[in-house]
């Protein structure tokens, strides 16, 4: 044993390991690959200590303690599953199950039920419960959250998160004893910017989402790990889909970028997939024509232009995508390729640092380390220039933004191109006139990455399963438009994509879909990329 | 200790003999049997078939033919829409979109419960995994249809039955 003690020499369930001090027995037990059972207790929350289903058995004491809050201490000797422990955590599960409702079949946790999982391994399979079991209320707390007041374990998490997170503080446990339960103050629902994580972090199906109330059962959905597309900051969500339509988006830990938490725009704002002025067909002036005639009309219209083209990207667009446009600007003689964006939306801070961005472009950063940092301010002044008086032939615009506010002066100059091709998410004014108008594919449609506002690079997954998307993404298009340019040997994916852009863009270099993984990596050179990144023109 | 395979292969040999008179007695005994039988048949009175469909066998007790939905006491249907059944199915032919039951002590009910009667093989383990005993497999076996289409059984034909 050192002097300092970097490390507490403990021992669990007979075995004698070493974990960094101050730490707590369930965190230490964790480190070494062992979960014990816990309803309140949140790592991103304090520590409550309220529902004793973490008791173990420890040498320093006589009665069972509870491993969220006991920290490990040199010479500590806990038992996990000795009787003391085992008859300990049982008992607290047939508690906490005497007024618990039998709703399994209609609770939309189920699946992913902390009590489910925990009744299983802790629960004796039938109730010494004789007497009527306690009702509390099913109401509304806010325009998007229900409880099920029957369900609820009162363990207290949702309580907390308004308090420490959110700093809002709506929710309150009413009533004593068996009665208790969580509620909103009158008049006062739960409305905050992040409100929608209480549902998650509520470890039974007492919070409920309006939105996903019997939607879809846990185990049918198919589920995506991806990045959000709400603002700059790229939380990590996790898509979870049926049948390839999304059916509700939850927040995925990375203590990087968003912890635990994704805000409510994250949360709900998949529904523009399904809007009814979304792009769904390509058309040609107007007329709609077949996926085969689209892409055979791109390749001509581009193919055939020889005078000055201009490129129009949104910071909706992946780098993958990004890359396939700067290859296709080089490919032609007379090219520039300018930026163009939606309005700020609101930035919001929360006490605990959690910060909605202003910026509602996940690849803003993107474009400025592909494309060029000067893509959104003289560049983009140029080429509008250029279209005013009417130089630019052709002109290629993408607008996959799903809640176009486009500034009216781009619309204006957009129409002054002589041809114009666009990629479009939605319709909208710079769809009409359109020479040719192919649907665009929404953020949460695309493979491959985004690079956000701290210089992180993460991928974005698709939901849609290999096969099944409704019509050739632009990653698809762009490149079958190289080949037909002679620019490129075949088509590939967007790893294969991501791999050629690492090859020529600096920054990107030694990157790969791999080394992303799940959580993203910051690129060296990412954060200058970032750093002066002007207004739109 | 390790078994080896050529002892018994050789033992095989020396008591090959009588393993074949033995398959011999084996083999035909049975089919004298069975023969017997069959000639017996032909002397009988009474015919083996009967005059379908004019005529019909009934099915065993426990017999798996058509599904139906269960209604409660009020006349509502028992299904929570819970899908253990769809779940269960390993043909996945049954369907069904939940909605928000109107009555004050249910919550959730089917909206839609369609059950595609060419793909279900009839195991019985929808039955089996019902919570509610809402759903059955009854006794019924001709179920002949004229489409595709009429043989994916709604809600309101499941619940008619
Ligand atoms: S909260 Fe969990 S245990 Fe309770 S009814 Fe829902 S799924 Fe079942
Ligand atoms: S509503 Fe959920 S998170 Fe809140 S106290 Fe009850 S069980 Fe815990
Ligand atoms: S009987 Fe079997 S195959 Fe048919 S619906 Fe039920 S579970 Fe599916
Ligand atoms: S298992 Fe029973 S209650 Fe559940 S959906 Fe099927 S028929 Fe309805
Ligand atoms: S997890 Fe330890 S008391 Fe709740």
């Amino acid at each position: 044993m050192s002097e300092h003690a970097t490390t507490v020499t403990w021992t669990l369930n007979g075995k004698q390991v070493e974990s960094p001090p101050g730490l707590t027995i369930m965190e230490a037990a964790k480190l070494h690959d062992l979960e014990i059972p816990n309803f309140c207790y949140h790592p991103g929350l304090s520590i409550a200590g309220n529902c004793r289903i973490c008791f173990v058995e420890s040498n320093r004491s006589p009665k069972p303690v509870i491993s969220c809050s006991e920290r490990i201490a040199e010479g500590l000797e806990i038992q996990t599953h000795s009787e003391m422990a085992l008859e300990a955590r049982n008992s607290v599960m047939e508690f906490q199950l005497i007024n618990h409702p039998l709703d399994c079949p209609v609770c939309d946790k189920a699946g992913e039920c902390v009590l489910q999982d925990h009744s299983y391994t802790h629960g004796p399979d039938r109730s010494r419960f004789e007497e009527n079991k306690t009702i509390r209320h099913t109401k509304k707390l806010g325009s998007t959250i229900s409880i099920w007041g029957n369900r609820c374990i009162v363990c207290t998490r949702c309580v907390r998160f308004c308090d420490e997170i959110t700093g809002t503080g709506e929710l309150c446990v009413v009533e004593r004893g068996d009665r208790s339960v969580v509620d909103v103050f009158p008049g006062l629902p739960i409305e905050n910017s992040l409100a929608g994580n209480v549902i998650d972090i509520c470890p039974v199906g007492a919070l409920i989402g309006e939105d996903f109330k019997f939607e879809a059962r846990i185990w049918d959905m198919k589920k995506t790990s991806s990045v959000c597309a709400g603002c700059s900051r790229g939380c990590n969500i996790e898509v979870q889909s049926l049948d390839g339509f999304a059916k509700r988006i939850v927040a995925r830990e990375n203590p990087e970028v968003n912890e635990w938490w994704i805000c409510d725009r994250g949360r709900y704002d998949y529904r523009y997939l399904l809007a009814a002025d979304r792009v769904t067909d390509a058309s040609a002036g107007g007329e709609p024509i077949d996926s085969d005639t689209a892409d055979s009309s791109l390749n001509d219209l581009v193919s055939e232009n020889g005078g000055i083209v201009g490129i129009l990207v949104d910071p909706m667009m992946t780098c993958e995508e990004l890359h396939l446009v700067n290859r296709l600007s080089s490919t032609l003689s007379d090219c520039q390729v300018a930026a163009w964006s939606t309005a700020d939306g609101e930035a919001e801070s929360f006490p605990n640092g959690f910060t909605i961005s202003s910026d509602l472009h996940p690849n803003r950063a993107g474009v400025g380390a592909i494309i060029g940092k000067d893509a959104f301010s003289t560049v983009a002044k140029g080429l509008r220039r250029s279209l005013d008086a009417g130089d630019i032939d052709l002109l290629i615009v993408f607008a996959g933004f799903p809640h176009p506010d486009l500034e009216k002066k781009w619309i204006e100059s957009i129409g002054k191109a002589k041809v114009r091709i666009v990629f479009s998410l939605q319709s909208g004014s710079w769809c009409e006139g359109a020479d040719l108008l192919l649907p665009s594919t929404a953020p949460l449609e695309k493979e491959g990455s985004y690079l956000n506002q701290d210089g992180r690079l993460q991928r974005v997954r698709t939901l849609i399963a290999a096969g099944q998307q409704p019509f050739p993404s632009e990653l698809v298009r762009l490149q079958a438009l190289l080949t037909h340019l002679g620019e490129r040997p075949r088509s590939v994916s967007s790893s294969g994509v991501f791999r050629e852009l690492a090859s020529s863009v600096e920054a990107f270099s030694d990157q790969s879909h791999s080394t992303l993984g799940e959580s993203g990596c910051v690129l060296s050179s990412g954060k200058s990329a970032v750093g002066s990144m002007g207004g739109d023109a | 200790m390790a078994h080896d395979p050529t002892e018994s292969g050789t033992a095989q040999e020396h008591t090959s003999g009588t393993t074949e008179a033995r398959k011999k007695k084996e083999f035909f005994l049975p089919i004298l049997k069975g023969l017997a039988n069959t000639i017996a048949h032909i002397f009988r009175r009474e015919p083996n078939t009967i005059f379908y469909p004019e005529e019909r066998r009934a099915p065993y007790p426990g017999y798996r033919g058509e599904h139906r939905l269960k209604r409660d006491s009020l006349g509502r249907e028992k299904c929570v829409a819970c899908f253990l059944c769809s779940t269960a199915c390993p043909s996945h032919c049954i369907e069904i979109v939940a909605e928000e039951a109107p009555w004050d002590d249910r919550e959730k009910r089917p909206r839609i419960f369609n059950i595609d009667m060419l793909r279900c093989i009839y195991c019985g383990m929808c039955e089996e995994a019902c919570p509610c005993d809402a759903i059955e497999l009854t006794p019924i076996y001709n179920i002949p249809v004229l489409s595709r289409e009429d043989a994916i059984y709604t809600k309101e034909k499941l619940l008619s039955l």
